[in-house]
């Protein structure tokens, strides 16, 4: 299997660069580099942006000081998931970066809300290229090539950088469950920024490795496991929703599934014995009924076997179940297992 | 929505008697008695949108202004889509929720009542 371009994660890397043990490597135990400018980019102007996003979205907006970012989740009316959001303060203006092809539709909702406010909305994604260093080393690589200052922002935090005469925003996230770095710069730069990375001993990464890696950690992704047909809750995200902020679209229903515990299935870790892997949105079984479906799965070269990240019920959500998945030409014993499968290997220091 | 006796009119925003009382004893209690009553709408709540009502000293130059009980009520524009042929009332006593939009394009409201969707 090698690196190809994908529709799912943002990433655009072209095939054939490095083979995917490379890319796994890199992005397991070194620096890898991947183009994800699919990812929306907005800007936000105007002195109600930020209560706005506040009063549309999950987390605790309010709190952030310039260069302080955090993510939260947009909802519809009936507590669904619209899409994962990044929201980066700045100093006379919000950053958002959205799910993958996202930017428009993200755009779009917040236009629809923006009412008595004075918000203005602007698609920064013709404008801009974002590449994303990730892995043990990328802090090191990034620390060599814009000095130490971006490379030692704490997680969710912006600094600016020059990288090879090209200057861009760092971002520090959690790539994925690896320790990363997301680089905005002009989109006329992004060739000399890609190959600056690259000269300085960076992996250029694909989607097909990238997506194993986000499975391997149980992260699930915009567009795959997060979408309207799910909640915020079945999608374990409740780390990002604050219960005491007040009103944001969906709140109440999403408060009251938390309080009398009606949330009806979970994002689960599935595993079974082969590399075989099922079709999109394979069914999970159990006595003959359906009780899950898994959304996203992978081979995984470190636990030797088929993955996946999918949604079971919750009575048989539970860590040790054996279910059936059904494959293309028969079936398979599938266990359900804690996320994530594997843990995020330590930041080189 | 709650019951009124008030007629609405479909394209406009009535104020029923009782609600342009406290809006002027609230404008008086503030030291605004010249003040100015501001509606709209913003995006947020439970249900997608929330009222908005404001005392001001002067309405904006796009405000759609509505004068009746002697209170003069001015409309933000972008908002008037989704309040046109809604009644404000007042809802007094212990247990009242104060001010009231009954809106006949809300087709959701929240538990709390100052949430709507369209």
């Amino acid at each position: 299997m090698c690196a190809t371009l994908s529709k799912t994660q943002g990433i655009s890397t072209p095939a054939g660069q490095t083979s995917f043990e490379q890319e796994y490597q890199a992005l397991a135990g070194g620096a890898a580099l991947a183009d994800r400018s699919r990812m929306g980019r907005l800007r936000l102007t105007g002195d109600e942006a930020l209560d706005l996003l506040n009063r549309l979205s999950t987390n605790e907006l309010m709190d952030l000081v310039a260069g302080q970012g955090a993510v939260t989740i947009l909802t519809s009316n009936k507590g669904r998931i619209v899409d994962l959001l990044f929201v980066l303060r700045e100093q006379d203006s919000l950053l958002v970066l959205t799910g993958p092809g996202n930017g428009k539709k993200v755009a779009d909702w917040i236009d629809f809300y923006t009412i008595i406010e004075d918000v203005v909305v602007e698609d920064l994604a013709e404008k801009t290229t974002m590449l994303s260093l990730a892995g043990p080393a990328a802090a090191g690589l990034l620390g060599k090539v814009a000095g130490a200052g971006p490379a030692s922002v704490e997680t969710w935090e912006s600094a600016p950088a020059t990288i090879g005469g090209v200057d861009a925003t760092v971002i520090r996230n959690d790539f994925d469950g690896l320790d990363g770095f997301d680089l905005l710069a002009p989109a006329p730069d992004r060739q000399r920024l890609w190959e600056t990375l690259i000269e300085s001993g960076a992996t250029a990464v694909g989607a097909d490795a990238l997506e194993v890696v986000r499975v391997e950690r149980g992260m699930p992704a915009s567009g795959r496991e997060l979408d309207e047909a799910y909640n915020p809750l079945e999608a374990g995200l409740k780390g990002i929703i604050s219960f005491t902020k007040g009103c944001y679209i969906g709140q109440e229903v999403v408060a009251r599934l938390d309080a009398y515990k009606k949330v009806s299935k979970h994002l689960s870790g599935l595993k079974w014995d082969s590399n075989t892997l099922p079709p999109e949105n394979a069914r999970l079984m159990l006595g003959g009924a359906q009780v899950g479906v898994v959304i996203t799965a992978v081979r995984s070269p470190l636990m030797n076997r088929g993955i996946g990240l999918g949604y079971v019920k919750k009575v048989s959500a539970v860590p040790g179940t054996s279910l059936i998945l059904e494959l293309d030409d028969g079936q398979a014993e599938a266990e359900v297992v804690d996320l994530p499968f594997v843990p995020s290997p330590e930041t080189e220091s | 929505m709650t019951q009124t006796s008030v007629k609405p009119k479909p394209l406009t925003i009535t104020i029923s008697k009782q609600a342009a009382e406290h809006v002027e004893e609230f404008a008086r209690q503030a030291g605004k008695p010249e003040g100015y009553l501001r509606v709209g709408v913003k995006g947020g709540g439970c249900s997608g949108l929330t009222y908005v009502l404001d005392l001001v000293d002067q309405f904006k130059e796009d405000d759609k202004v509505i004068e009746e009980h002697g209170l003069k009520l001015g409309v933000d524009r972008k908002s008037y889509v989704f309040l046109a042929g809604t009644i404000l009332e007042f809802s007094g006593g212990l247990n009242g929720k104060g001010f009231v939009f009954n809106n006949p394009n809300a087709k959701t409201t929240c538990g709390c009542g100052t949430s709507f969707g369209v």
